[in-house]
This record gives C-alpha cells, sequence and structure tokens, in this order.
C-alpha cells in the first residue's frame, strides 16, 4: 500500500465504520400515473401534464405557519431543494432566494399561479408544476402562498 | 425565454406538429433543451460541457485539488472520483471482487463453457469489460456486463443469475475489475450501438414522473448541476459509467448503473425500470460512451 494523504486515510476509517449498515427502504411509491421511459409499458405513452395557467379562486385564506412545513417537507413541496426560504436546513441553490419573497409586493394570485404550474411563465423551468401535477393540492398551495407573503 | 423555446412552448400548446415534436401519433412530451454533446469525444466531450474534466481526470489532478473534498461549495467539481483512488485497504470494494472471483471460479468449475461464454470464446476476461455495451449480433440486442452474466449462467448453467440481484453484481465487479485502469472504448462504429446511443440521449433529455425532471435537469450545465439540492449537488454524467458497479457505503451493498437509474429514477417520482430493461440500456450506452477514453475504476465505493 502507497502511503495515505491524511484526509484519505480518515476516509478510509469513514467507510469501514459506515460499511455493513443497511438503511430501511421505504416501498416505492407508484408513480405510473406519470411519463416514465418505459418502451413498452403504458406510462412510457403518457403524454406530459400541459402547463395550466390557474387563478386563485377567492381570498387566499392560507395558513403561513403550515405553509413553512409542507415548504420544507421532503415529501411536500420540497420547495427548499431548489430555494433559500425562511427556517429549514441545508437550503438549495439552484432558484431565487424566497426569504424575503413577501417584501417584493407580488400579488396572492400570481403567486398562487407560478406555484401551481410555473411553466405558465417559462416552460423551461425547473420547478415542478406543483398544481397540475397534484404535488400539492389546492388548500396547501394557499398555505405555502401565506408563507411566502409572511416571509419579511 | 429563447426564441426557440416559445416557438416549441407554443407548437406544445396548440399541438402544431411543425417541429415534430407532437405529431398526431404521439402524445405530447416535454422535454430538457439538449446540450450538445458529441460521441467521438468520449469523456473529453466534458470540456465546454461541465468543465470540470481537468480537476479530476488524473491522480495527480485529483491529488492537486484535494483541498475541496468536504468543502460544500467545491467538492462536486471533483466528480466524486476521488473516491475510485485504490489506495484504502480493505475498502469493501475490494471484499467484493474477492468474492466475485470465488464465486466465478465455484461455477466455471461446475462448468468451465461459463467462462468461456463470459469470455466470448477468450482464453481469459482481462480488458474485456471496457469494450462494453455492446451489440451482439447473434443475440439482436445490446449486451452489458450485466446481461452479459445473467445470459452465461442462463444458457451454460440453467442458473438465473438476474441482473440487480447481489451475485451478478458481484460477478460483475470482478468482471470489470480485469479492465481496470483501462480505457472504456465502446465501438461507435458499430452502427446498432449508435442507434441505442440516440435513443438514450432522448431520454436522458425526455422530461418524466411527477416533478417532471428529466436526467438532465440535474446533469447539464444551467440546470440543477453544480448546484446544492438539500444535501447534495448533482455532478457531471461524464466518466460516471466507469465506477460501476460501485460499493454503496451507506447501505452497506454493491449498486449497479442501472440501479443507479432507478434511484434517480425515485427522486424525480418516476416508475423506477427492472436492470435490463431495454430502455436502461439505451441510458447505459448514452452514457457510458460519456465515459469513453476513461479508465474502468472498478473496484469503487461511494
Ligand atoms: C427543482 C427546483 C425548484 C423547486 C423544487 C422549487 N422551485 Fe421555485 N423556482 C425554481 C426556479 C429555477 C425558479 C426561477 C424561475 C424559473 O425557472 O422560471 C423558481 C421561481 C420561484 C418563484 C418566483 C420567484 C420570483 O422572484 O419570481 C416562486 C414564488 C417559487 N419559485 C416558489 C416555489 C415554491 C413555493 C416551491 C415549493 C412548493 C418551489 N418554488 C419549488 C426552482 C424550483
Ligand atoms: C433531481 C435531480 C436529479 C435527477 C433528475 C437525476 N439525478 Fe442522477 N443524481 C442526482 C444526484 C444529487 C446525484 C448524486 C451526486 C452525483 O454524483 O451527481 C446523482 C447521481 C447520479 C449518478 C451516479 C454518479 C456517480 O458518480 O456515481 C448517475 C449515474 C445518475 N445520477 C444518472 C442519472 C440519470 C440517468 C437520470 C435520469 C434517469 C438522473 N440521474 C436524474 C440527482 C439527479
Amino acid at each position: 500500500m502507497k502511503s495515505l494523504p491524511p484526509r484519505r486515510a480518515a476516509f478510509g476509517i469513514l467507510l469501514l465504520a459506515a460499511a455493513g449498515q443497511a438503511v430501511a427502504q421505504a416501498p416505492a411509491a407508484d408513480y405510473s400515473a406519470y411519463p416514465c421511459l418505459s418502451y413498452s409499458l403504458e406510462c412510457g405513452k403518457l403524454a406530459t401534464r400541459r402547463p395550466q395557467l390557474k387563478q386563485l379562486d377567492g381570498a387566499l385564506n392560507g395558513n403561513a405557519e403550515k405553509g413553512k412545513q409542507l415548504a420544507q417537507a421532503r415529501n411536500g413541496g420540497n420547495c427548499l431543494a431548489c430555494h433559500v426560504m425562511k427556517g429549514g436546513s441545508q437550503p438549495g441553490t439552484r432558484g431565487p432566494d424566497l426569504s424575503h419573497y413577501g417584501t417584493a409586493g407580488r400579488s396572492d394570485a400570481e403567486t398562487y399561479s407560478m406555484v401551481y404550474d410555473m411553466r405558465t411563465r417559462n416552460l423551461d423551468t425547473l420547478m415542478p408544476p406543483f398544481g397540475t401535477n397534484a404535488i400539492l393540492s389546492d388548500p396547501e398551495i394557499r398555505d405555502i402562498v401565506a408563507f411566502l407573503q409572511a416571509s419579511k | 425565454m429563447r426564441p426557440t423555446t416559445r416557438w416549441l412552448a407554443l407548437a406544445a400548446l396548440t399541438s402544431i406538429s411543425a417541429l415534430g415534436l407532437a405529431t398526431a401519433a404521439e402524445p405530447y412530451r416535454e422535454q430538457y433543451p439538449p446540450a450538445r454533446i458529441d460521441p467521438a469525444r468520449g469523456v473529453d466531450g466534458d470540456i465546454g460541457f461541465s468543465d470540470t474534466l481537468p480537476f479530476w481526470r488524473t491522480e495527480a489532478e485529483l491529488e492537486r485539488n484535494a483541498k475541496w473534498v468536504g468543502d460544500p461549495n467545491e467538492q462536486w467539481k471533483l466528480n466524486w472520483k476521488f473516491m475510485d483512488l485504490d489506495r484504502v485497504e480493505l475498502h469493501p470494494g475490494h471484499l467484493a471482487v474477492d468474492e466475485g472471483e470465488a464465486m466465478a471460479a465455484r461455477l466455471s468449475q461446475r462448468n468451465p463453457a461459463f467462462l468461456l461464454c463470459l469470455a466470448d470464446g477468450g482464453s481469459d476476461l482481462n480488458g474485456r469489460a471496457a469494450a462494453y455495451p455492446k451489440y451482439d449480433a447473434r443475440l439482436g440486442r445490446i449486451v452489458t456486463v450485466e446481461s452479459h452474466i445473467e445470459h452465461c449462467a442462463k444458457t451454460v448453467l440453467s442458473e438465473e443469475i438476474r441482473q440487480g440481484s447481489p451475485a451478478n453484481n458481484k460477478l460483475a465487479v470482478y468482471f470489470k475489475s480485469l479492465s481496470a485502469g483501462m480505457p472504456i472504448r465502446v465501438d461507435l462504429g458499430d452502427g446498432k450501438l449508435m442507434e441505442s446511443y440516440r435513443r438514450g440521449e432522448r431520454l436522458f433529455y425526455a422530461k418524466t414522473g411527477q416533478l417532471n425532471f428529466a436526467c438532465a435537469s440535474c446533469h447539464v450545465p444551467g440546470s440543477i448541476m453544480g448546484h446544492k439540492l438539500r444535501g447534495e449537488t448533482p455532478t457531471t454524467p461524464f466518466a460516471d459509467a466507469a465506477h460501476y458497479p460501485t460499493y454503496r457505503t451507506p447501505v452497506g451493498a454493491l449498486e449497479s448503473l442501472q440501479e443507479r437509474f432507478a434511484r434517480c429514477h425515485s427522486q424525480m417520482r418516476t416508475l423506477q425500470l427492472k436492470p435490463g430493461d431495454p430502455a436502461y440500456v439505451d441510458l447505459e450506452v448514452f452514457m457510458t460512451v460519456l465515459s469513453n477514453g476513461y479508465p474502468v475504476s472498478v473496484p469503487s465505493a461511494r
């Protein structure tokens, strides 16, 4: 064996310590209602759901505290994967910083439509169409919009 | 929005088939704007792509940039290649090679034709894995190291050693370790192979699943690549195929390249396909061509 630079020696110990440590895997959810890469299964032939411009119906009535939880939850909006937001750890860096979104003076209606389906503004956006693809429900999007507007 | 995109959007929204994107027969499907990759350049195609190749191409470069290991902003530029270095003693990937070797010896004791089949009639396995995937004219399909192992076990030994199973991965790690250090040389001169490459390329840019991501959404410049995605930072797809199957330390098990595709698919909330699925084979061809010229780096750990 060649002599190890210190960092790699430490790394080796790390490797060994973690070896054999099995991580329980949750059963895979069924996403066959959405397009997949298969050449033979039905989902391989499914169309992408088209961009949908959704108007906010009535007053927002969102719960900002719930919205904050939803925005952070990996199985919820997981907005934190791409955005810096108020609260939460390990934010993503690809999207704009939303931690002071509430100071920008954007309307609830505009914000709602963007979260519902950003493709209506930018077809190439990386942001998932949360409403169109039923990742979040209407009340959940309202909660998140309330959280964004309260982020000052 | 760039003008081409606007035009695509319009075509998409109104089902105009002018661009051949949404013909009457084909469903409306979104794709991530394709990057231009020249397959002939192999791993050098990363220059002008992520431009990280100079940092991880050689051991000397990795040494020079060792300061980035553990740095949340810079580490992604090493494409995790600092973990390929063969210097960590008792690296569990090495144990897998030993197990694979013992298994291959046992199986060929039962019937020497097993090794002969693996070696395509040759006398040994040395250097052979570097030429996979390849088109097998007799079988009429693209063959990967893993599907080749499955095929030889079935035809010679009447035994199921399915792709994606621990036994198959061990044999594959052993097989590939016999090409360690040799440049990957997928045969671009083979028309069938290139057809598979082109299909794989299309799959790479196809948006799928509940989150409407393509592979490219995280693995090309301008996408999420190089940006933090909570705890992770997606890296370049160049040279990834070189170190598979890899030993996954967090779960203490080997993982094949196609099992890795399935794991990304789960993150994308997209239906996971099984190892050996024709779509995954095409993706593997695409990604291995992006490793052409880069040395096979098995065993490895991630
Ligand atoms: C995969 C990455 C990603 C995720 C996840 C994501 N976004 Fe975004 N978001 C973006 C990007 C990139 C932009 C920039 C605009 C664009 O791409 O069109 C953006 C823009 C925005 C904007 C507009 C900001 C502005 O100043 O104009 C809002 C509001 C927003 N996102 C909210 C959210 C919320 C709420 C969630 C979670 C429910 C979320 N995003 C999840 C990537 C993401
Ligand atoms: C939402 C983001 C995302 C998408 C979409 C995605 N990946 Fe990944 N992928 C990652 C992250 C994060 C990693 C771990 C960091 C890295 O090595 O890039 C990774 C790792 C990989 C690796 C292993 C790299 C290595 O060095 O071992 C392969 C191979 C891979 N992805 C292929 C794909 C393919 C093929 C697709 C499409 C089917 C895909 N990815 C889609 C985020 C993504």
